[in-house]
């Protein structure tokens, strides 16, 4: 740890870090909570030029249910006396380094506080029409968007594909990529790191060159296929474990190339030694790398996620309908026939869409930031 | 309590009911459709779907891979919805199967508007047609004295006027987004000038006095809109519409219902719909004539194909028309046209052309699509512009074989 | 893996050399379609691709050696424009002004998110602990966030009357519409760009900092170094690798900019090599796809990238083949 006690001494500097540590929060989080509020509101507020009639949302609040002051107090009265709760007690998960004890932080306590939240708030609501202004809403919202993305549009579906396809894409290039950077890490063959050099620079091929590529190729996969495969041959179109192949395929050296630099920061005497116990290769490498391994594994493998969670040019053109993953079900919300009606829903569907996002960095963020530490990536 | 729950009861029963007594034919063949994504589609594939396995793909986007789709054996799709344009590529490739011997079994309630032929044989079963119309605001027109306007000259008159009385932040709005839209303005008013697009050896022929006048027109109109128009499509225009930011627009007759619905809109009962002006005295109106109909892929077997095509019918069934007349302008019997057709009527009453749908108008609307903008930017000069369009047609039309 | 890779790689390169196209013929067809009132039957001739027994297209391939490239480079109008020395005339031609734009892009935001990724880094890393579990986060959102929709919340933020084009407009007294000037465009999409990928650059450089050496940052404090010393002679020098790792990816990310012309629909002001190739693909309203000339401006958009990277990867090169034990 680098925070030397100099940095500190000097009032400007504190007071220039400080600042800019304030911008920058600002600047980094006020899109995307921007949408999210424009998410809770009528197309008639969303999409309103005056920022407060946003904000507030007076025409969402007119036709639908808000919040008052009273509902906001309580809420911030919930989660106070939740942290408190949380201190006192030390029957949760109390182990930083545990999956449990980020799980509840991250996924079951929101879900108590929005729960306990709202069956407050029907109290509230019972009395607030008697205590006059700090009982009157004033805060406009309306689930109506999410309502009509998730049940009318039926987004729950697309939200199991795309966990079909990030499931699949994870697995598979760790699997492969965890081998194959720990042979490119120890053996040190030119010819193979030529392949990844060239592989790498593939990677700046357009995607959508190979998509198009691809594509007649997936569609007459039945016709090509069947001379060898009978009448098993596959229609490979549409297929989101087709899909899973062409999104590792491109993301792979990028994959093998953090796992190697990874891999090359785990002292090669580690290995070595246990193969003098009488250790073979594999036996090694079970018994020494896989448990020093997780960190790295865990960053790269977010990578891949983040990859094929977000992925809209291979799956938009070589998925059909049924198979489709969120991102590519929103856009077509935006094209060219739409109402604002369909862009709200289509807001609150990308905000439905960055909220896994914003769990899974809360979970695995110490991970992240361990893994890049002990070196995934050493240039 | 109780009741609610017997109002639930009832409104189930009702929708069962209702269910059942709509569907003429129901089948239980697996089925795959795949079209375009706009309102009209949704409430036709849903009526469908009521009344068999069909699996709907509905894709703004569905052009880019319907040829390959359909090309595939057995096709992907057996249901396709195709508009005025994007049918010629299937049936120049041989990939839709001609309709006659279904029509004649099944098709008894179809009039005779609605069969697309291509020399003699019927290839698509239309079901709408869609045009431009001009959107107005009422009030600002009568408060400013300015009548419903019949040319071009007249809008531009207006918009004039309105940008003098300063009552709003954008006299005019247009769908002049880069590419398609664009394309299909210059299109629009090419026609009206009585352009036409390709001279008797068949080459483009668009660098002309008539083309030179449609870039200006088009240029002068864009004085009175958004700066930004090259990025509006016709969700942004009709937004604006909605948000009270523009007093009028030339847009398609499907946008029209919308801007009475409360939740979207501030202009609520504000808004007035006329023919789209013509661009000289007295001419046709300056917009073009689209349909949408849904065609049966080639590469399937013959069961799969009455039974797409039956549930194609039920999908444009009177009833849905029926229920569904605010949405577009349908061409199936029983519709009657409500407030929302009106305008469009009289359009076609005063001879609106067809879009001029061929393979070669297509390769030209897309290179219309990219190169208008160089003029309207100030890149080029209405000749030189004019000029490139006919050089890129040229070299994308050897591309693709023509 | 290979097999990803190199048949889409070797079909683009011999795709890049033919045309392939249909066989076409003229023929008298009668086309009739719906109007409003009655049907309107139209005589006309057509170009009509020819089809074989089967009932197919016969499609016909011709070696083209060159021209495919002449046509995506626009040759006769370089030759033009160059005969004439009227250099602004090349940057008319698409595959020039795309070519500007992506150097443009690729080199602006290189130094801006690696100097905007260590500095959010020395920043939180010189806070106290308690609060950097929730910056860290907050900054890592940028990045994490579906990047189509991150474009499509900041264009809403400015394009027409986007809350922050009416605060800018009340700021400087003046009309602002972003998306109507190129230059406004790309100013935007250089900070869309740097905005998403500098916590990438940020969450690296901050574990590099981790694993500073406290001993030669202390010896350099007794030596009377000051902050800026320091930054620069102890802790860049560490950093080094990491940052020519972050700057290896960001150069063949940034290369490949599309998804902000998509976003911004910026196609009538700016576009980029990656969009170039993809409108090349995208089928005409007849269907039809150039796949010989985006298969050439492919190619050349890989040499391109290519020339960018030789230095850095032969840095990488050396450092693999010298730590070679």
């Amino acid at each position: 740890m680098i925070t030397t006690d100099n940095l500190r001494n000097s009032p400007l500097l504190k007071f220039l870090t400080v600042g800019f540590a304030i911008f920058w929060c600002l600047l980094a989080s006020f899109p995307i909570a921007w949408i999210t509020i424009m998410s809770f509101k009528l197309p008639v507020d969303a999409f309103s030029v005056n920022p407060l009639e946003v904000i507030f949302g007076y025409r969402t609040l007119e036709s639908e249910k808000g919040f008052s002051l009273l509902d906001i107090a309580l809420a911030v009265a919930v989660l106070y006396f939740l942290f408190r709760f949380l201190q006192k007690r030390k029957s949760l998960p109390n182990d930083k380094g545990k999956l449990s004890f980020w799980l509840t932080r991250g996924v079951v306590l929101p879900v108590i506080f929005l729960g306990l939240f709202f069956y407050l708030s029907f109290f509230t609501n019972a009395i607030g029409a008697k205590i006059g202004f700090l009982g009157k809403p004033i805060l406009g919202f309306t689930l109506e968007n999410y309502e009509s993305v998730w049940v009318g549009r039926e987004f729950y579906r697309n939200f199991i594909n795309s966990l079909i396809v990030t499931t699949g894409v994870v697995s598979v290039s760790l699997g492969v990529g965890v081998l194959a950077g720990y042979a490119l890490a120890r053996v040190k063959s030119k010819v193979a790191f030529v392949l990844l050099i060239i592989a790498l620079i593939f990677r700046s091929l357009p995607h959508s060159v190979l998509v198009t590529g691809y594509l007649p190729f997936f569609i007459n996969s039945r016709e090509i296929l069947s001379p060898f495969l009978g009448e098993a041959a596959p229609t490979l179109y549409g297929q989101p474990l087709a899909i899973i192949f062409v999104l590792v395929a491109i993301n792979q050296p990028f994959t093998i190339w953090m796992l190697k630099s990874f891999f090359e920061n785990i002292p090669t005497e580690l290995d070595e030694s246990a193969k003098v116990d009488g250790c073979s290769s594999f036996k090694a490498f079970y018994h020494v790398i896989i448990p020093v391994m997780w960190p790295g594994v865990i960053t790269t493998g977010l990578f891949s996620f983040l990859l094929a969670y977000n992925d809209y040019l291979v799956t938009s053109l070589l998925l059909d309908a049924q198979n489709q993953t969120m991102v590519p079900a929103i856009v077509s919300y935006f094209n060219r026939e739409t109402t604002s009606t369909d862009q709200v829903e289509a807001v609150a569907a990308a905000v439905s869409i960055i909220a896994p996002l914003f769990i899974l960095v809360l979970v695995f963020q110490k991970q992240i930031v361990s893994g890049l530490t002990q070196g995934a990536v050493k240039g | 309590m109780l009741n609610k729950f017997y109002l639930v009861l009832f409104s189930f029963a009702m929708l069962f009911g209702f269910l059942s007594s709509q569907c003429k034919y129901t089948s239980q063949v697996d089925l795959k459709s795949l079209s375009a994504s706009f309102p009209v589609w949704k409430v036709v594939t849903d009526a469908m779907a009521k009344c068999g396995n069909l699996q709907a793909e509905l894709d703004q986007e569905y052009r880019s891979k319907v040829v390959e789709a359909l090309s595939a054996n057995p096709s992907l799709y057996q249901l396709v919805g195709v508009s005025a344009s994007s049918i010629t590529p299937l049936i120049d490739q041989n990939l839709i199967r001609p309709l006659d011997d279904l029509v004649a079994k099944y098709g008894k309630d179809l009039s005779p508007n609605q069969l697309i032929k291509v020399d003699g044989k019927v290839m698509a079963i239309a079901f709408i047609v869609n045009a431009q119309k001009f959107m107005y605001r009422k009030d600002i027109f009568e408060r400013l004295n300015i009548k419903e306007p019949k040319s071009y000259s007249d809008v531009l008159k207006a918009a004039e006027k309105i940008k003098k009385a300063n009552l709003i932040d954008y006299p005019l709005g247009g769908t002049y987004k880069t590419g398609w839209n664009l394309a299909q303005e210059f299109v629009n008013i090419y026609l009206g000038f009585g352009g036409k697009f390709f001279n008797g050896k068949g080459d483009a022929s668009v660098n002309n006095s008539r083309g030179t006048k449609t870039l200006r027109l088009m240029k002068n109109l864009t004085k009175y809109m958004d700066p930004e128009y090259l990025t509006s499509d016709s969700t942004y225009v009709q937004k604006q519409f909605q948000q009270d930011k523009i007093a009028m627009a030339n847009l398609w007759a499907t946008r029209a219902s919308s801007m009475n619905d409360a939740k979207e809109s501030r202009v609520v009962g504000k808004v007035g719909f006329v023919a789209t002006p013509s661009v000289v005295r007295r001419g046709k109106p300056a917009t073009t004539i689209w349909w949408d109909g849904f065609v049966i892929a080639k590469n399937t077997t013959d069961s799969e194909a009455e039974a797409a095509f039956r549930l194609g019918l039920e999908g444009i069934a009177s009833e849905v028309v029926e229920e569904n007349s605010d949405v577009a302008i349908w061409l199936v019997k029983g519709y009657k046209p409500g407030q929302l057709a009106d305008a469009v009527v009289a359009a076609a009453e005063l001879n609106a052309p067809n879009y001029p749908s061929s393979l070669k108008m297509s390769v030209m609307h897309t290179v219309l699509g990219k190169n208008i903008s160089n003029y309207l930017t100030g890149k080029k000069s209405a000749k030189a512009t004019l000029a490139d369009i006919e050089k890129d047609y040229r070299l994308a039309a050897r591309e693709s074989g023509i | 893996m290979l097999l990803f890779i190199l048949v889409p790689l070797i079909s683009v390169l011999t795709q890049s050399f033919y045309v392939t196209q249909p066989k076409v013929e003229v023929q008298e067809v009668e086309t009739c379609s719906p109007g409003i009132l009655t049907q309107t039957c139209v005589t006309e001739s057509k170009q009509i691709p020819v089809l074989d027994e089967k009932g197919e297209v016969i499609n016909e391939t011709t070696f083209v050696g060159m021209a495919n490239y002449w046509n995506v480079l626009e040759i006769d109008l370089m030759k033009e424009a160059i005969a004439e020395s009227n250099w602004a005339d090349i940057l008319k031609i698409d595959f020039w002004s795309a070519l500007r734009f992506t150097l443009m892009f690729t080199f602006i935001t290189l130094p801006l998110v690696i100097v905007v990724g260590l500095l959010v880094a020395l920043t939180v890393n010189s806070l106290i602990a308690k609060l950097r579990g929730g910056i860290i986060f907050i900054s890592l959102l940028p990045f994490i966030i579906t990047p189509i929709i991150g474009a499509l919340s900041i264009k809403w933020l400015f394009a027409g009357d986007g809350i922050l084009t009416v605060f800018l407009e009340w700021y400087l007294e003046r009309d602002i519409s972003i998306f109507s000037t190129a230059w406004t465009i790309e100013v935007l999409m250089l900070f869309y760009r740097v905005w998403h990928v500098a916590p990438f650059a940020f969450v690296i450089f901050y574990a590099g900092l981790q694993t500073v050496n406290k001993d030669s940052l202390e010896s350099a404090i007794i030596d009377g170094a000051n902050h800026w010393q320091r930054l620069i002679y102890v802790i860049v020098p560490h950093l080094m690798p990491l940052i020519i790792f972050v700057s290896l990816i960001h150069l063949m990310d940034a290369y490949r900019v599309f998804d902000e012309v998509v976003a911004f629909s910026s196609q009538a002001y700016v576009i980029s090599l990656q969009w170039l190739t993809y409108d090349f693909l995208i089928p005409n309203d007849g269907g039809y796809r150039s796949i010989s000339r985006a298969s050439s401006s492919a190619m050349l958009t890989m040499v391109g990238i290519v020339i960018i990277l030789i230095p850095l990867l032969r840095r990488t090169w050396n450092d693999y083949v010298g730590g070679k034990s």
